[in-house]
């Protein structure tokens, strides 16, 4: 077992060589964030945060708890929307359009921009309820159409293999592993343009996230992803692009090699460096 | 080793001894109470042996013939005090109490008497008991059996013989036959000619809703008026066949000597079953145990209630069960839905709650008066005014029902499944909804696909609480649609089948009137305790389905380990 996870390791190091010369200039845009500020009551969580999310990289969020990743990720699939004291103010443009626009439909945006959560979250179903769901939702009848598209989106979650004999089981039987790949192969089953992760693999062992890792390494081909870690090893393998943020403020953001190997401000230095956080 | 009072009270045991009393006392309580409606009732349909015996009351003696019921210790100075004598120095005498029968031919079926004043007793095999129609058991010896008034055979001896069974034998052919008989005329009645009879009545609304309407075309009416004479003549031919069938029927009497040595003649007809105890085996007695009781939940009630079965009862408390529980669900689930997951929570939720809670609190009897006031008279009779102003004025859906009784009802529990769901919908974890509304799907979807089948089993919870206490509720439906005797059951064969606006009998209201309204209170008694065994038994067997369900759900939604 050790041995292979030593070979993982090594062939991720290889694949992160691979994209060094990234530069956010190059990019194709396809989440814009400007001046977003967001209050929980009167306490303000986000202080006008400006950024960009590239088309096909994976962008990882980094910082210390409470700092405000998680709620800046919610807020690019208005989760946040559910909470009644939350109150947001700035846009963010998806494809150039400001997903809090009065006109926006919650449900297709969400569609639109997937997101998979710290725990694990299957629904009491079986497991090819679990990935139909999303296409039952938007109407889709056609079994054969379901029946494919579960099986790319397993298959695209790496999980096909190792349940394709047990679809109708129910989705509360497996290990938490592969209830993580469910619920993304859930995810990406309908087919959107972004993918927000939220801590995907803190509650997972170390296989389980290497995986995860994989996965997403190889998801980022069809897919625009948004990362949530605390841990930094993890958004050095697995970004391409990583933001640093501290107190509700976006301290310093760019190509995760850089950032990681020689950062610009001071904060980001101390925090990789494990003097505080 | 000693252990001192306050080590021994920190030690936490006095605690635990406390705890596992009031558990100890309450499992006690309740097997007791369920043993004892369980012995009382069931006992009751023992063919116990009947006792011949000299009873010495008043200087005189007299020969008593009879089940003995029960005895009990009675103080001697209140038996002096009403006349009896009773020898110095004895404190207690023990009185028993004998079911006598014959009150047609003595007035009353049951005796108490001295047990020392009862002597000479033996229990004679051609003893015999007849259950009748009317007028209870009858008990005494067999002397003959007729045929239109003649004689077939008889038998004057008190001693088993030849003869005797011979006359016995003939004796049950002859009833099991004029039961035959009896069935077929009970099929004719409450089945071919109840449906004319109900076809009439339509007929006859039809007309009058014609005639309200103004309608002048005589082809409706001719129309009617033909399907009538039809029916009519069918009419005819079932009652002249019920006529031949009476005749056949009444064909036979039999003779009895009874205890006081008059011989009454009684229709082999009137006879439901008539059984030797005293020559019955075990075996035999256990066979007519069980028919006895199969005959208890099975059959309709006779003579008042206090004989015979109780099926409409049992009927009609499940049917109003399940009703009740059809209409509180999606109401209480609604409900709590808006409260817990569309309504902003605040002030005004607070309050909804708190009344909601209240509302479980509220005695039933005013639910009753609710019931009456608002669902029968107000929206039955306007219902009556709009849809059926045919019928009136008897009233359709104006008086009580069983529809307006699963409403009551339904209104009484819906707290229960309000507060169950709300529970149960608070506990269901946010990543669950989250994980749903992250694949694009809106709150009501998420609510349908996801939360809802995910808080099935609190709802279920929500509901075996209702059953529990709509099944054994009793003072509202007096109010609201529970007879003593329903003619008929309100879901039968004819159409809409189901009868919404039926009276109908109810379990809690039987035991109710069989043990307080009744004419006969000491025949009825054992009937009380074997009802109340009864509604226990069809509430236990209510819920025990609604728990299997539940526990179904369970498995199939099993909570997330969050």
């Amino acid at each position: 077992m050790t041995t292979d996870i030593k070979t993982h390791a090594i062939d991720i190091s290889a694949m992160q060589r691979d994209q060094r010369e990234l530069c956010l200039e190059d990019e194709e845009i396809t989440l814009q964030v400007k001046d977003l500020r967001l209050c929980y009551g009167e306490k303000e969580a986000l202080h006008g945060i400006d950024m960009l999310i590239p088309k096909n990289r994976v962008t990882a969020f980094i910082g210390p708890s409470g700092c405000g990743k998680s709620t800046l990720l919610r807020c690019f699939n208005r989760m946040n929307d559910l909470v009644d004291s939350c109150n947001i103010t700035g846009e963010i443009l998806l494809d150039g359009n400001n997903i809090y626009g009065r006109a926006v439909d919650v449900a297709e945006l969400r569609r639109r921009v997937g997101m998979v959560f710290q725990k694990p979250n299957p629904f009491p179903k079986s497991i090819y309820e679990n990935v139909a769901y999303g296409l039952r939702i938007q109407g889709v009848k056609k079994k054969r159409l379901i029946d494919e598209t579960v099986e790319w989106a397993l298959r695209s979650a790496a999980l096909w293999d190792e349940v394709k004999d047990r679809l109708h089981e129910s989705a509360l039987g497996m290990s938490g592993g592969q209830q993580q790949r469910l619920v993304i192969a859930r995810t990406i089953a309908v087919k959107p343009e972004v993918l927000l992760l939220d801590e995907p693999a803190s509650a997972l062992d170390p296989i389980s996230t290497l995986k995860i890792e994989e996965l997403i390494h190889e998801l980022k081909k069809d897919f625009t992803i948004a990362i949530v870690t605390h841990n930094m090893q993890q958004a050095a393998r697995v970004s391409d692009y990583t933001a640093f943020m501290y107190m509700g403020d976006l301290i310093e953001f760019g190509v995760t090699d850089t950032l990681f190997t020689n950062p610009v401000k001071k904060q980001t230095e101390d925090y990789i460096t494990g003097r505080y956080g | 080793m000693r252990i001192s009072l306050s080590e021994w009270t920190r030690s936490g045991s006095p605690w635990v001894w406390l705890n596992a009393g009031a558990v100890a006392i309450s499992v006690i309580m309740v097997i007791g109470l369920l043993g004892l409606i369980a012995v009382r009732g069931l006992g009751h349909f023992w063919p116990a042996d009947v006792v011949r015996a000299t009873y010495s009351h008043a200087g005189q003696q007299s020969v008593l013939i009879g089940e003995l019921v029960e005895s009990e210790m009675v103080p001697a100075s209140q038996l002096r005090d009403s006349g009896i004598e009773v020898p110095e120095g004895i404190d207690h005498m023990q009185r028993d109490l004998f079911k006598v029968g014959n009150r047609d031919v003595t007035g009353a079926d049951f005796v108490w008497a001295i047990d020392a004043h009862v002597t000479a007793r033996s229990y004679p095999e051609t003893l015999f008991v007849a259950e009748r129609e009317e007028w209870g058991n009858l008990y005494g010896y067999l002397r003959s059996v007729k045929q239109q008034g003649e004689l077939v055979a008889q038998y004057n001896g008190y001693e088993p013989s030849a003869d005797s069974t011979a006359l016995w034998n003939e004796l049950q052919r002859r009833i099991e036959r004029a039961r035959d008989l009896h069935d077929q005329i009970q099929n004719i009645q409450k089945g071919e000619i109840g449906a004319i009879n109900y076809e009439i009545e339509r007929l006859r609304l039809k007309q009058r809703s014609l005639e309200l309407q103004n309608v002048t075309d005589p082809a409706p009416y001719a129309d009617i008026e033909a399907r009538r004479a039809e029916l009519n003549a069918e009419y005819e031919v079932l009652q002249s066949q019920l006529l031949e069938l009476n005749t056949a029927m009444n064909r036979d009497s039999f003779t009895a000597e009874v205890a006081n040595g008059s011989i009454v003649e009684i229709q082999v007809a009137k006879v439901v079953r008539a059984f030797l105890p005293n020559a019955m085996g075990p075996l035999d007695k256990i066979g007519h145990y069980a028919g006895k009781i199969w005959e208890f939940v099975s059959d309709d009630p006779r003579e008042a209630n206090t004989e015979g079965g109780i099926f409409p009862a049992i009927y009609g408390t499940v049917l109003m069960v399940l009703l009740m529980s059809v209409m509180v669900t999606p109401f209480g689930v609604v409900a709590a839905v808006y409260l817990r997951e569309y309504a902003k929570q605040g002030f005004l939720t607070r309050v909804i709650r708190i009344a909601v809670n209240n509302l479980a609190g509220v005695p039933s009897i005013v639910y009753g008066v609710f019931g009456l006031g608002f669902f029968v008279y107000f929206l039955g009779g306007h219902i009556d005014d709009l849809f059926f102003p045919e019928a009136k004025p008897s009233p359709t859906f104006g008086t009580g029902g069983l529809m307006w009784a699963s409403l009551t009802l339904a209104l009484l529990t819906v707290p229960v499944v309000i507060v169950a769901t709300e529970e149960g919908l608070s506990r269901i974890p946010r990543a669950v909804r989250e994980g749903s509304l992250a694949l694009g799907a809106t709150k009501a979807e998420t609510l349908w696909k996801v939360v809802l089948p995910m808080a099935s089993p609190a709802i279920m919870t929500g509901v075996i609480l209702a059953i529990a206490r709509a099944a054994g509720e009793v003072a509202p439906l007096m109010l609201v649609g529970v007879v003593k005797l329903a003619p008929s059951l309100p879901l039968d064969m004819n159409y809409p089948y189901l009868h919404l606006d039926q009276k109908f009998m109810h379990l809690g209201f039987h035991i109710y009137d069989v043990g307080f309204q009744s004419p006969n209170v000491e025949a009825a008694r054992p009937l009380v305790y074997a009802t109340a065994l009864l509604l226990v038994v069809v509430i236990a067997l209510l819920n025990f389905s609604a728990i299997a369900i539940r526990n179904h759900l369970r498995e199939k939604y099993k909570a997330l380990e969050m």
